[in-house]
């Protein structure tokens, strides 16, 4: 009995000894980025898609448009354009094409070719034209592309040589260079679809993607990675980081613990509480960006009593917006006083126009007759760029609203099933909001407010107002940016008045990151860029 | 033997049909379209509603129905999940050996702590260790899971920072999949980085691993201790010490056996403790296996996913309990005379 007494209390610290050499052994990592984002892709073709998460994982990474945006100076610049030309009367664009750019190798498809003229009318033909073989492989349609109206936007896109393209538009559009330079825009491989089709398999065009991006797709595992390698034959500067992982981490707070714990190096949509930790920490850094963004209530105006005027104003006034602020972004973003954030340059900084008033909003109440209103308020189960927290923010309105003696329901589903959901139409109203694709002023209103984004579902509001297309309209067709401004400015005012929608707050971008990963790049117009990131040397110990 | 052997295949089979008959009227009351809750097809093509139709009979009547729907389960036709659209069973075969893999740890490593100190416990005359041993077990029985995972990811991955908290492994390293069993295939892969990796998923397993353990490793030393306490007390026992034996060939060679039968016993009873328990630790450790797909898959609405996973988690258990029970029969000397006696 003694002799097994003893020998317990060695085996035990044999045990622990050696599970601690196993902890202190150097670790060897492979040259990489992991990435925690936040939700599944919907697809890997950012055409099909509206949403961030699904433009953060594919069109920085996998693709490349014609021309680029530089985050820095706003600017539309060459991407696989080198040249383009705007004729005089501003119905005919001209892009000369790059040459020497190769599309990804995988392990199903082996380019023969490289880039050329009919790649780029592939892409874009897929999407206007309806006879195309691989239109309706898209079962979600184009949203992006619908809700500006691009179909009857061009009339022709044409093949001028095999390395130019000419797009015939119909009429004068400012916001098409933008429009072009949005994430959504990619250019996909022609002889990838053609393969696909003799093979029969066109679905997997939009999910084993073939680009030209610094990275290629190498697997894809619903909730759990999306893994990336580089691009050997990129056609800019090979990426510095070998593998790129996305580990998808839905909850805001495991993010956090794996950065912490260094399992992802730089960490997507933190909470604005979340921010203190960070400080405290010395390996980690807040990396943020003024945002192109913009959060609001969207009332669903095909519902009684939402299609009354009235009742739309009498809820906004009943909100303090300043309240929202403070509770749910703590000082990351800035009021909204319209659609426009202020980074725009059609922005104009006026007050509010609709001010925090809960009597008056009882008074528009009854004008309406309305004395008894229950309704739901949908909110979003995932945190966005534009709102970390919309069951929080639904919560504050909630209260807000038992103040003017309104009910409210807090209805929530999984990101999914709430988009699905969202699209069948029957919510009263809805907390989202919108992030831009580019910085043409014309993305915060015609891709959510126009009445051909009510087709296309991208309109939270369900509101269809011919003036204010007509409007939208007028601002597009010219480009002198004062008077374009003057326009918008009317926009915002009509919007105001008739408040389909109730902004509150343009976010501040923010991602957590180690500071030992440099240059990954935030674009403003969503979407983050690993392109020239990487991890200093190991030396730089990960001892927290 | 046989005819033993053959009611347990009967208990079985049973058991399984009842609870396939569960799920066949469960589907049938999911609040979505029939078609949609069996297949997980969202929006089907007309060829792919008459298949549906024909596969699952679904113009015939209830038992019909239920023969097909039986049909097509055992099968290995899950249906497709509805948010990747990849089929049931391919995910299920994905997650499960992860979570086998956790289950095993942590089962190795309840045993190995606990079945020494149970010994422990009962050979020791010192009172305080006696208390001490029997306090701490009393703690771990009763200390809900997912406080201790919350609160040791707290203390060792955020505070201290010594151990990750959530995955399998850090994600830049590229393990291909051979065996399924993460901690097998980083040993079995050629990379340059496979015993790094190998190390990496050492740490990875430890916080959920422990998490899981507590609870069977406190049932394992209480059970160890009581029974041991009475086989030292038996005539045979006292026989070979008084031949002169060591007490530690007595222990390991005479007692032990005989106690671990009780303990194989109650390993069977736990079961499906256990796998709740092993389903909540999933989730807080993000761990990809069965538990956290599920769960997931609830979240999402995704009706085929819940029935799989239903269906998968309680066969195991099903299955596993019974062979437990049929080892135990096996190995105990007394039931097998019973068994014996009755047939």
């Amino acid at each position: 009995m003694k002799v097994l007494q003893k020998r317990l209390p060695l085996g035990l610290a044999l045990c622990i000894s050696t599970l601690q050499l196993l902890g202190c052994d150097q670790q060897k990592l492979p040259s990489g980025i992991v990435y925690c984002s936040e939700g599944n892709p919907e697809s890997f073709n950012p055409q099909l898609v509206t949403s961030g998460t699904t433009v953060d994982a594919t069109s920085q990474q996998i693709y490349d448009g014609l021309v680029n945006y530089n985050a820095a100076s706003g600017v539309v610049e060459p991407a696989l354009a080198t040249r383009w030309n705007i004729s005089d009367d501003g119905l005919t664009y001209t892009f000369d094409l790059r040459t020497n750019v190769n599309f990804h190798h995988s392990d199903n498809f082996t380019p023969s070719r490289q880039f050329n003229a009919d790649d780029v009318l592939f892409s874009f033909n897929r999407i206007i034209d309806e006879g195309h073989p691989y239109h309706f492989v898209s079962k979600t349609g184009y949203p992006f592309f619908q809700s500006i109206g691009f179909s009857q936007l061009i009339d022709d896109i044409e093949k001028v040589s095999d390395h130019q393209v000419a797009f015939h538009l119909s009429r004068p559009d400012a916001s098409f260079l933008a429009n072009l330079a949005t994430g959504f825009a990619v250019i996909l491989s022609a002889e990838y679809a053609q393969q696909l089709s003799q093979q029969d398999q066109q679905d997997e065009l939009d999910r084993l993607a073939i680009g030209t991006g610094p990275f290629k797709l190498v697997q894809y595992v619903k909730n759990d990675f999306i893994r990336y390698h580089r691009n050997e034959h990129y056609w800019q500067a090979q990426p510095d980081a070998e593998r790129l992982v996305f580990d998808i981490t839905p909850k805001s707070t495991s993010r956090l613990a794996k950065l912490i714990t260094s399992d992802c190096n730089v960490s997507a949509l933190p909470k604005a509480g979340e921010i203190p930790v960070i400080l405290d920490k010395e390996a980690l850094e807040v990396d943020s960006l003024p945002g192109f963004n913009v959060a609001f209530w969207a009332f669903n105006t095909e519902r009684i009593p939402f299609n009354d005027v009235r009742v739309r104003r009498a809820l906004a006034h009943a909100v303090d917006r300043e309240n929202i602020l403070r509770a749910v972004y703590q000082k990351t973003a800035v009021a909204a006083t319209g659609m426009l954030p202020p980074p725009s340059w059609a922005y104009n900084a006026n007050d509010s126009m609709i001010d925090y008033n809960p009597q008056k909003a009882k008074d528009l109440l009854a004008q309406a007759g309305i004395t008894e209103l229950s309704i739901d308020i949908w909110a979003m189960p995932v945190a966005r760029i534009y709102n970390p927290n919309a069951h929080k923010t639904a919560e504050l309105i909630q209260a807000d609203l038992a103040n003017i003696n309104v009910k409210a329901n807090i209805v929530s589903y999984d990101w999914s099933v709430f988009n699905q959901k969202l699209s069948s139409r029957s919510y009263d109203s809805v907390l989202i909001g919108w992030n831009a694709d580019n910085s043409d002023p014309d993305n915060f209103f015609t891709p959510i407010l126009s009445c051909k984004s009510v087709e296309y579902n991208s309109n939270r509001s369900r509101w269809c107002d011919s003036q204010f297309d007509a409007l939208l309209q007028q601002a597009k067709s010219i480009t002198d940016k004062p008077q374009r401004t003057a326009l918008y400015q009317q926009a915002e005012l009509y919007l105001a008045e008739q408040v389909p929608v109730l902004p509150f707050a343009h976010a501040t971008r923010l991602v957590f990151k180690q500071k030992k990963v440099n240059n990954s790049k935030l674009t403003p117009f969503g979407g983050i860029s690993f392109n020239h990131s990487s991890q200093k040397p190991a030396n730089m110990s990960t001892q927290p | 033997m046989t005819r033993y052997l053959l009611r347990r295949l009967n208990l079985f089979l049973a058991t399984s049909l009842v609870l396939i008959l569960v799920l066949f009227v469960a589907t049938s009351r999911f609040p979505v379209e029939h078609k949609f809750a069996l297949t997980g097809i969202h929006s089907p093509t007309p060829e792919q509603v008459a298949q549906i139709t024909a596969d699952y009979r679904l113009d015939e009547g209830n038992l019909s129905q239920f023969t097909a729907y039986l049909q097509q389960r055992l099968s290995g036709n899950l249906g497709v999940s509805a948010t990747s659209n990849q089929p049931v069973f391919d995910e299920l075969v994905q997650v499960l050996p992860a979570s086998f893999e956790l289950a095993g740890v942590a089962a190795i490593l309840a045993l190995l702590c606990g079945i020494p100190l149970g010994v422990l416990a009962s050979l020791s005359k010192n009172k305080i260790t006696q208390h001490s041993i029997m306090a701490i077990t009393l703690t771990g029985y009763s200390i809900p899971v997912f406080w201790l995972g919350l609160t040791l990811s707290l203390w060792f991955g955020v505070e201290l920072g010594w151990l990750p908290i959530s995955g399998q492994i850090n994600l830049l390293y590229e393990i291909e999949p051979v065996t399924g069993f993460l901690l097998i295939d980083t040993l079995l892969s050629d990379s340059q980085y496979r015993m790094s990796a190998f190390t990496d998923a050492v740490l990875h397993i430890i916080l959920p691993a422990i998490t899981l353990a507590v609870l069977p490793f406190t049932v394992v030393v209480r059970i160890t201790r009581t029974a041991m306490l009475s086989i030292m007390e038996e005539t045979y026992i006292k026989a070979a010490a008084a031949r002169g034996l060591q007490t530690s060939k007595i222990v390991i060679r005479h007692a032990l056996p005989n106690a671990l039968i009780p303990v194989l016993k109650n390993m069977g009873l736990m079961l499906g403790a256990f796998s709740s328990y092993a389903m909540v630790v999933e989730v807080i450790f993000a761990w990809p296996g069965v538990g956290a797909w599920l769960v997931s898959g609830i979240y999402q609405r995704d009706y085929t996913v819940i029935q799989g996973g239903i269906l998968s988690v309680a066969l195991i258990i099903i299955f596993l309990s019974i062979l437990i029970e049929v080892m135990h029969t096996a190995i105990n000397p007394i039931s097998r005379k019973e068994m014996y006696a009755t047939s």
